[in-house]
């Protein structure tokens, strides 16, 4: 056929397809695949040999086709049209695979979906045990002792308020109260050792006791932080969680006199998120650390910080942050749907809340932005996210993400517009590459290496003269061998890591060339791609790619160039489809909005940057006053 | 509102939209096809001369769609025409979108064939595209318009990057002399050109899912005029790059054009290699506009849900696309799909009108 369709050019062109087929011939000498296709090649080739033929046909055919089609041979000419039986298979594999995809599909969001449902019950179970204190002394600090009381490490504390003449007991957690400010604030002061006088006589003047706390609180304490409770499981959990309780006799409530002394880490610097540039600042495992760090970012009324309880069993803080007046009510009121209804006995990471609250969980693309710096989340909110930060992690999340959001970097706005313009750009670049290069790879090897170079092809092919394996497998071995060596990498320590980065990137590479089972060409390849990924500032967008490399490696291995561009198409399809709380997931370029293209491929010069980004539709739209 | 739910489109995405469903497969065969007809170095003037009749037919069918604001052809032909001859008229497009899905799959599959995959049954190739045009399809007429949008601009910038290296071709001689033969074989030609078009009628269907159809009427000018311009051009360029002879004893002109020349220096030697890559994209936008229409035809038509009609329709397109044949007969079904474009003016949108403007009338006389 390719000698056929030869002698159809002329010139120039007649050279380069010989050349093209010359190249293919070679191929098929070496045992490459020439497409994994051809096992399938079965039943249509041969309905439509004529097809091959006549792709060149001529006009005097086609007339002759017209004039055929007369009235004693029209019936037969529309038979000659039905397909075979095997055509109507395929047909029929046409809709039935999909349908199985579809239901599969269904029932699997559904159990994924609704898996969460069940344990709605035990919540409510839990919450109606909680009963109140009731003032009598020895029958509260009874019932304490036998809810709690089997934890070796409580401690109770009893003795006499001195002034008053009446009974108190201290609850505390050993090892997690304070001491100093206990001794000094509330024992000396009650047990009159202090400078403290009653301003009125005693017996007479103790105040009923539903004022009780509010004079224990007024007159009494010099603490700052205090905090009356009146349910006994709340005082349970407060004070197993680190809080000392005040018991005192009468009162019908108890006072939480000391807040838990935990030991926290200090502020450092982020390693997931490493900067040349920028405030070596990252989140740390306290909340209201983290919260008081973006109070520290800039003085303003509009942040505000809104604490919810999450998690049934085991429960934990998590904040919502955002810009009064510059965030869409309608997101924020999502983003706080979506917060109130997890329900999971323990959020351990924001990745759970991450998971709870996302759009689609069958989805390969993350749908919330997880980041360690304050500036990046502070920088998010005055572009009208919201932020999400959880008790425990140093990991935030931002709400909505945007795809154009997982490949930028705050260093973009630090540097001068041209660098983060350019650096923007590459990372764009590399972000494609790293998706796309294998399967181009085997696309070009495999079934067209007439439409690279015919020099490249043939040095290409000449190195892998030695390799026994089809494209696919060859770059298999080496990229599954990447990925363990980056998986082990993570988590060695630094010096035994860059040691075997070594052993393995290096000698191992090295050695498959020399033994034949990879060739040089396939190491540059695999190499720039695991660089490519690495160059993508946010971890989890860089596993993403690194998974959906590998579909479309086997897409390029089934279907060539045309499986790649089906893949990309298939990608293009699902991205466009997807929504992070509203907001279409590749949003500037599609739904296009022009104004915000200024912050996407490049980064515009900061004073050409008027407007808050069109997307997420800001109450307050004007950066500049 | 922060989340839309309704499905309409912005203006932008309709331009782009009309633009995809009229671009497609045409550009690879265009000239020659226009060229076997006129016989002249003119047949950039009957591409022209047809667009300006099709942007004459675009104007009409956006008038009579935009006085039923949020509504397809495929309910309001019911209002205008009653019930029965409205579903009659309904189902004529359907099929009419039907061939066309099922034709420019086809294409896609040969080129494909032909230039990249040597060996390769068809049903290999149409399989995978017509699943994941029902993928896009399931997501409604904002995700297709989505991803047009991101398809567009890469094609056309493509395009005319080829038609820009292709300009070292060209000879002005070829396109020479203008009008010797006089104006008929122009309008010889003409016939033909108005087929090149085919596609178009989607816009009785994309007016009604337009957020502003107020602006309807220079949207979808301008959605048609962009492949009008560009099919005047690609004829210019390739029959001045090519002269008529060359141009009339090839397959697929536009691609022969690009194979002709090499350019030294770039990763790839031949620039008819990235296009076909890209334009392959493009005829699959083409393909899913008509796919969509399809689906929504017949689920509006018939009442049956939408997601079950695109089930149904995946094995038929299949059928469609492998009935021809030959390349003839695709050929020759490509003349055939211009023809049932223009049967279907005379059917449907043209009744439609008159009927319409009578009723409007008779109204206003008994008020």
């Amino acid at each position: 056929m390719g000698c056929l369709a030869a002698g159809g050019l002329s010139g120039p062109d007649k050279k380069t397809f010989i050349a093209k087929q010359q190249v293919q011939v070679i191929c098929r000498e070496q045992r490459q695949p020439g497409c994994f296709c051809s096992l399938f090649y079965c039943c249509t080739m041969k309905q439509h040999p004529a097809m091959l033929i006549e792709w060149r046909g001529s006009g005097e055919i086609r007339e002759n086709n017209s004039r055929r089609g007369m009235v004693h041979v029209w019936w037969s000419n529309i038979v000659s049209y039905i397909p075979d039986w095997p055509v109507f298979v395929q047909a029929g594999a046409t809709l039935l695979i999909p349908v199985v995809l579809y239901f599969t599909h269904r029932w699997f969001r559904s159990v994924v979906t609704n898996g969460g449902g069940s344990s709605e019950k035990l919540t409510a179970a839990t919450e109606e045990s909680d009963s109140l204190l009731t003032g009598d002394y020895d029958a509260d600090l009874d019932s304490i002792k036998q809810a709690i009381g089997s934890n070796d490490d409580l401690h109770f504390r009893e003795y006499r308020v001195a002034e008053l003449g009446i009974r108190a007991a201290l609850i505390y957690i050993d090892g997690m109260q304070e001491d100093q400010l206990i001794d000094t604030q509330v024992m000396q002061v009650l047990m009159g050792k202090g400078d403290f006088v009653p301003e009125v006589e005693l017996e007479s003047s103790l105040p009923p006791a539903d004022r009780l706390a509010a004079y224990f609180r007024q007159r009494i304490l010099p603490v700052v932080e205090m905090e009356e409770v009146q349910g006994t499981q709340c005082l349970h959990e407060m004070v197993l969680t680190g809080y000392t309780a005040l018991l005192v006799e009468g009162m019908p409530s108890a006072i939480l006199v000391g807040k838990p002394r935990g030991k926290t880490r200090s502020i450092t610097e982020p390693t997931s998120e490493a900067l040349l540039r920028g405030p070596r600042l990252g989140f740390t495992e306290a909340l209201s650390e983290n919260t008081s760090m973006l109070r520290r970012q800039g003085r303003t009324e509009l942040m505000e910080i809104k604490k919810y309880t999450v998690g049934n069993t085991l429960k934990r803080d998590l904040a919502v942050v955002y810009m009064k007046s510059i965030v869409n009510p309608d997101l924020l009121q999502e983003v706080e749907k979506r917060v109130a209804k997890i329900d999971l006995d323990f959020i351990a990471e924001s990745g759970y809340v991450e998971q709870l609250i996302e759009d689609d969980i069958l989805s390969p693309f993350q749908q919330a932005q997880n980041t360690e710096r304050p500036d990046r989340v502070i920088n998010a909110l005055m572009a009208g996210r919201v932020a999400l930060l959880l008790d425990g992690t140093p990991f935030a999340l931002i709400v909505p993400v945007t795809f154009s959001m997982l490949l930028q970097s705050p260093e973009d706005y630090y540097e001068r517009w041209m660098a983060g313009s350019l650096l923007r750009l590459l990372r764009f670049f590399a972000a494609f590459m790293s998706l796309m290069i294998p399967s181009l790879y085997i696309s070009f090897i495999s079934f067209h290496p007439g439409l690279i170079p015919t020099e490249l092809a043939i040095t290409i092919i000449e190195t892998r003269e030695r390799v026994p394996f089809p494209s696919l497998i060859e770059i298999l071995v080496l990229e599954v061998s990447i990925e363990i060596l980056r998986e082990a990498g993570v988590r060695l320590p630094k010096p035994i890591g860059s040691a075997m980065g070594i052993v393995g990137g290096l000698i191992i590479g090295e050695a498959a060339v020399q033994a034949g089972i990879v060739s040089p060409f396939l190491v540059i390849v695999v190499s720039v791609t695991a660089i490519a990924s690495f160059s993508i500032p946010m971890y989890s967008a860089g596993i993403t790619l690194r998974m959906l490399r590998f579909v479309g490696m086997f897409f390029a291995a089934a279907l060539g160039i045309l499986g790649t561009i089906l893949f990309f198409l298939l990608i293009c399809s699902h991205l466009t489809k997807l929504k992070s709380f509203g907001v279409p997931y590749i949003t500037p370029v599609s739904p296009i909005r022009l104004h915000d293209w200024k912050d996407l491929f490049v980064r515009a010069p900061l004073t050409l940057m008027k407007l808050r980004p069109e997307m997420m539709k800001t109450e307050r739209k004007r950066r500049k006053a | 509102m922060f989340t839309r739910s309704d499905d309409k489109i912005t203006t932008s995405q309709a331009v782009v939209f009309l633009t995809d469903s009229i671009l497609g497969a045409g550009i690879l065969t265009m000239p020659r096809d226009i060229t076997e007809k006129v016989k002249t170095p003119d047949a950039w003037l009957s591409v022209l001369l047809g667009g300006v009749v099709i942007l004459l037919v675009v104007w009409v069918m956006t008038k009579l769609s935009q006085q039923f604001p949020g509504k397809t052809i495929f309910e309001y032909a019911r209002s205008i025409v009653g019930k029965i001859p409205g579903s009659m008229m309904s189902l004529l497009m359907v099929i009419y979108f039907l061939v066309i899905a099922g034709f420019e799959i086809r294409i896609l599959a040969e080129v494909n064939i032909f230039y990249l995959l040597e060996g390769t049954p068809v049903w290999a190739v149409i399989i995978p595209f017509i699943w994941t045009g029902a993928y896009l399809a399931s997501g409604g007429i904002n995700c297709i318009a989505r991803l047009f949008q991101i398809i567009f601009p890469i094609s056309i910038f493509i395009l005319l990057l080829s038609f820009l290296l292709s300009m070292r071709l060209f000879e002005i001689d070829h396109l020479r002399p203008f009008l010797g033969d006089g104006l008929p074989p122009v309008l010889n030609g003409l016939k033909s050109s108005i087929l090149i078009y085919t596609g178009f009628e989607i816009v009785m269907v994309l007016v009604g899912h337009m957020q502003h159809p107020e602006k309807a009427v220079k949207t979808m000018l301008l959605g048609a005029g962009i492949p009008i311009i560009l099919y005047v051009f690609a004829t210019m360029i390739v029959v001045g790059g090519m002269s008529i002879s060359a141009v009339l004893r090839s397959t697929w002109p536009t691609l022969d054009l690009l194979r002709s020349f090499e350019i030294t220096g770039l990763f790839f030697e031949r620039f008819e290699f990235p296009f076909l890559v890209i334009w392959m994209m493009q005829m699959f936008c083409n393909f899913c506009s008509q796919f969509f229409v399809t689906s929504l035809g017949l689920s509006k038509t018939f009442g049956i849900k939408f997601p079950i009609v695109l089930f149904a329709l995946m094995p038929i397109l299949f059928l469609a696309a492998l009935i021809p044949r030959t390349m003839n007969d695709l050929f020759t079904l490509g003349g055939a799909i211009g023809y049932m474009s223009v049967f279907l003016f005379v059917l449907v949108t043209v009744p439609l009108c008159l009927i319409y403007l009578i009723r409007k009338k008779g109204l206003r006389k008994h008020a």
